[in-house]
């Protein structure tokens, strides 16, 4: 359970999210037996809210330790659609952790939806699919879904909205959210560039006089452009992101699927 | 009903040669004999109303509950066994706030409706190892009313298990008189307080005892305050506005 908490103080050197903490010792001749249920399978994704449009990006690499298992393996879900590729779908999930448990879960939230339609003859909501994740994650508070969440989509006034997860259901509506293996590289470059943080006006006072700079919606290709470049960053940084980098631009006329080469070292 | 006594009487969920279910017919007969309750669904919201029986003077008329809230946005009037009418209500406020707590949005008027009418058919001999929980069908018929996405609803819910979407409906004892005057009353520019005489106008004209504040009952359904009982005062402030009283 080691690896849920990506810093580690018992390990010196870098922090992979992957358990390689030191065996301790045991005596001669000892077994140990133990239920290990879950594998950090690594990988990082990213959700960014504009003002009519929202998008959300993830690699395609699956790790498992140092091995790599897979260069594509999509971390990207529509959800809720009435056909098989989901072409109507107007909600995006993504999940990273666990892969199996992520899986489990999309699958999990996509019946839901499908089952909701057919209930109450509308589509599911974000806002309400983002509720109903919540309490999934919560039933399970207790042998939870290892697995970090976010949820993408436009709200009833068709602004970009992003909701993200702990592992055991607490959420909340941001502008912007990195999740996963990278996350602590990503999250202060999206502090910086969406939402302006350490941003000041030059010469605008001294001290707390000075003016922090005004936040704008950014444009799609802005935000395009900010992806690319936070994976650019991330993969550079950390052995468990590469290999490709799947985006979904959500907005009124649908969902547009976006896939890019990524470093493969 | 012709084919009074058979066997086909006795057992709660046994067709008839003629493919009836007896039980279920009688349970619509016992709801003519309930007080009448009235809905009217105009643009602006549902108005309900019911009459009270006062089988004495020595009768609290204000623990006559035949209206009653299932959740902020939805109310139901009742006519026959008042007492089936609670573990419906009951399965309905349960659904709402299950609802609310897993999707964050208020449930809709026909979800819940819909939620109510699977009930109603889960009576007598239950499969194999599967508890049933009724032994005969509800001697119950709701008038549900409520506010959603889509505007003011009215439905109307039999023990059948079948359910309708009306502008207007009566049901129990005066419900025959009550959706004939209705008919020709109806339509659909009709405003909330145009739509609480109709219903008082029409009450009154079934009813055996003369109408008063007292015996009678109105609540409504709109977006502004949800689902409202009428207190003592606005009752009688609407019965003052009925012609020739």
């Amino acid at each position: 359970m080691a690896a849920m908490f990506s810093q580690n103080p018992l390990m010196n050197g870098p922090n992979y999210s992957f358990n390689d903490s030191p065996r301790t010792s045991a005596p001669e001749g000892a077994r140990e037996h133990r239920f290990d249920p879950y594998t950090d399978n690594g990988g990082s994704t990213l959700a960014i809210a504009g003002a009519d449009f929202t998008i959300m990006a993830g690699d395609t690499r699956l790790t498992s330790g140092y091995s790599i298992n897979s260069r594509h393996h999509p971390k990207l879900f529509k959800i809720g659609g009435t056909t098989a590729d989901q072409k109507d779908a107007t909600i995006v999930l993504s999940v990273v952790g666990f892969a199996a448990d992520g899986e489990a879960l999309k699958e999990r939230l996509d019946a839901i939806c499908k089952m909701y339609r057919y209930r109450h003859g509308k589509p599911m909501s974000v806002k309400a699919c983002a509720q109903r994740l919540s309490t999934i994650l919560y039933q399970k508070r207790f042998f939870p879904y290892y697995a970090y969440a976010i949820l993408g989509g436009l709200d009833e006034e068709g602004k970009g909205a992003v909701y993200s997860y702990d592992p055991v259901g607490s959420y909340e509506r941001e502008q912007c959210r990195a999740g996963g293996a990278a996350a602590s590289l990503i999250m202060p470059f999206l502090d910086n560039q969406v939402n302006f943080k350490n941003q000041y006006i030059p010469n605008s006072g001294e001290g707390h006089a000075l003016q922090e700079r005004e936040r704008r919606p950014l444009s799609r290709n802005e935000v395009e452009v900010l992806v690319k470049d936070a994976f650019d960053g991330a993969v550079e940084r950390h052995i468990e992101v590469g290999d490709g980098l799947q985006m979904m631009v959500i907005t009124k006329d649908g969902i547009e699927e976006i896939l890019m080469p990524l470093k493969r070292d | 009903m012709f084919m009074a006594r058979s066997e086909y009487d006795r057992g709660i969920n046994t067709f008839s040669p003629e493919g009836r279910l007896f039980q279920v017919e009688y349970s619509l007969e016992a709801i003519k004999l309930g007080s009448t309750a009235i809905g009217v669904a105009t643009s602006e919201g549902v108005i309900l109303g019911v009459e009270k029986r006062v089988t004495s003077t020595l009768l609290e008329t204000s623990s006559v509950e035949k209206i009653v809230e299932i959740d902020r946005h939805i109310g139901c009037a009742m006519s026959g066994l008042q007492a089936d009418a609670r573990s419906m209500v009951e399965h309905a406020r349960v659904e709402c706030q299950s609802h609310a707590f897993n999707y964050n949005e208020p449930l809709r008027v026909e979800s819940c409706t819909q939620a109510i009418c699977d009930l109603a058919l889960r009576f007598g001999e239950s499969a194999d190892g599967e508890e049933s929980i009724m032994s005969r069908p509800f001697g119950v018929a709701l008038l549900i009313a409520g506010y959603d996405e889509d505007g003011p609803s009215l439905y109307h819910a039999e023990p059948s298990g079948t359910f309708y979407r009306y502008d207007a409906k009566a049901i129990g004892s005066g419900s025959e008189g009550a959706q004939a005057e209705l008919q020709n009353e109806y339509h659909k520019s009709l405003s909330i307080a145009d739509a609480e005489t109709l219903v008082l106008k029409t009450l009154k004209q079934v009813m055996e005892e003369k109408l008063d504040s007292k015996n009678v009952q109105l609540a409504s359904v709109t977006k502004e305050r949800g689902f409202r009982i009428y207190t003592d005062e606005e009752m009688a402030a609407v019965v003052e506005r009925l012609p020739t009283n």
